[in-house]
């Protein structure tokens, strides 16, 4: 199955817009580089709704305690109720533990419309 | 010989306390310490509002020299009731905490005399006079350069073991402590962190001693927390730290609390790259005492928790009131293979120089 979920025009890079897709909750989020995810919009620790959350960068791992190299800024999902961050340029691998990830749709690109399909 | 203790397990005790008298201190100082000793009377600061009220205060009432000296101060008379008697294999010192030159709120100098002193007396008096005992290395932690050189200067003995930082009011995962774990780690020396008198109540001291003396592990919680978020572990690879006489009880919920907070929080600390209950796993041990009087099935049920079976090491903590014996104080019929980890195996995978 597919479904054109949203215009490429209606979600600006940086920014997410949630939807349904097969009959389940969907985050559909634009990365910096202008690229689309489409993910789960349920946090897989309590299932708070992911889209309510930010879009926005996080300190990378550094050899240097005190130092903070803040990156990949509208990259990282960060989830609205206890603030755990998910890669989407990385299918949605969780920063502190990459054993977790969200789970991501396939999606399309064309005329303008954001496809989703199974 | 290789030591048997009654249930015909090896035995490396690791928490055994020798004890200092000021007096025996003197030959080892320089003036102008030695005068603020004989003329002006220097005494290690105190500061619980209570006693430790047990039959003969902090020692076992058995444990006095039969001459009258106190406990752990002769070690003839350990080696009788304690080395011998449990046939261990090895113990390792961990000092009186007095004095605990790394607890003094002042004097750093003084302190950093008292060290080398004690160390030199401890290598004299037990280290070099029993081939069983091992012992832990004193500095004056509060300056960390200074404390680098005594890691430097006595560290390569081959009976020191650790470096010993006490758990009071200050936390030594800051990274200005990081010349210690750097020179410790030179020398193989692990860290052995023990509670002196640290405050329990909000920085202060609840109102009795049973209220102190049964939240020390929250104390020792502080430190682990510290030492793991400050990215200690990370920083230092080959760095093990002991953590003495808090039991290990606590250590299965840190561990899931720290796992929890840190899938929250990582971004606050960069530097910590793995999950902290891996960090422990690698890094960290626990002695036993003091034990809970645990039956089989809850013991069971925190090593369980903890994910490994090696993370616990048998201590007596001799000679004082809270004392656990070998032989009495884990519960009864446990696996062979987990008693000989937790009396001997556990301790001698992490100290480099027991193997």
């Amino acid at each position: 199955m597919q479904k054109v979920i949203a215009q490429t025009e209606d979600i600006p890079p940086g920014e997410m817009m949630e939807a349904e897709f097969d009959g389940r909750p969907i985050v559909i989020c634009r990365a910096a580089d202008g690229e689309f995810h489409a993910f789960t919009n349920l946090c897989p620790h309590q299932g708070a709704p992911l889209s309510k959350g930010k879009l926005c960068g996080a300190p990378e791992p550094t050899d240097y305690v005190g130092e903070y190299n803040y990156k990949n800024e509208g990259n990282i999902l960060r989830c609205p109720w206890h603030g755990r961050e998910f890669d989407i340029k990385n299918h949605g691998r969780m920063l502190a533990n990459d054993k977790q990830k969200l789970r991501e749709y396939k999606l399309f690109i064309e005329d303008g419309n954001i496809t989703l399909y199974k | 010989m290789k030591g048997e203790c009654h249930n015909h397990m090896s035995l490396i005790d690791t928490d055994i306390h020798e004890r200092v008298s000021y007096q025996e201190l003197l030959p080892y100082l320089e003036q102008p310490w030695k005068r603020y000793i004989t003329d002006c009377h220097w005494i290690q600061e105190k500061h619980m509002p209570y006693t430790q009220p047990a039959v003969a205060g902090v020692d076992r009432a058995d444990a006095r020299v039969p001459d009258g000296r106190p406990a752990g101060s002769d070690l003839g008379f350990m080696q009788e009731q304690l080395l011998d008697s449990h046939g261990h294999e090895y113990g390792i010192l961990t000092g009186a905490l007095d004095p605990s030159p790394s607890s003094m709120h002042g004097w750093y100098e003084m302190a950093t005399a008292l060290a080398s002193a004690y160390n030199d007396w401890q290598l004299d008096h037990w280290l070099e006079k029993d081939s069983r005992l091992y012992g832990s290395v004193h500095i004056a932690a509060q300056e960390p350069a200074a404390a680098a050189r005594e890691i430097e200067r006595v560290g390569s003995h081959p009976k020191m073991v650790q470096v010993l930082l006490p758990i009071d009011d200050i936390l030594w995962g800051d990274p200005y402590y990081h010349p210690i774990f750097e020179a410790a780690e030179k020398h193989q020396l692990m860290i052995g962190m023990h509670h002196n008198e640290p405050p329990v109540h909000f920085g202060k001291w609840p109102k009795y001693f049973i209220e102190w003396h049964t939240l020390i592990p929250t104390a020792h919680m502080n430190q682990v927390t510290n030492m793991v978020f400050s990215g200690v572990f990370d920083k230092f690879p080959g760095l093990k730290l002991m953590m003495i006489e808090g039991g290990f009880t606590y250590a299965p919920f840190l561990m899931k609390k720290m796992d929890q907070q840190y899938k929250d929080l990582r971004h606050e600390v960069p530097w910590v790259k793995r999950m902290p209950s891996d960090i422990i796993r690698d890094h960290l041990c626990f002695t036993t005492q003091p034990l809970e009087e645990l039956k089989k099935w809850e013991l069971m049920q925190m090593i369980d928790q903890m994910g490994s079976d090696e993370l616990i090491s048998f201590s007596t903590d001799y000679p004082h009131w809270d004392y656990d014996s070998p032989e009495r104080a884990l519960p009864p019929r446990l696996d062979e293979d987990l008693k000989t980890k937790i009396f001997s195996e556990n301790a001698r995978q992490f100290y480099p120089k027991l193997r």
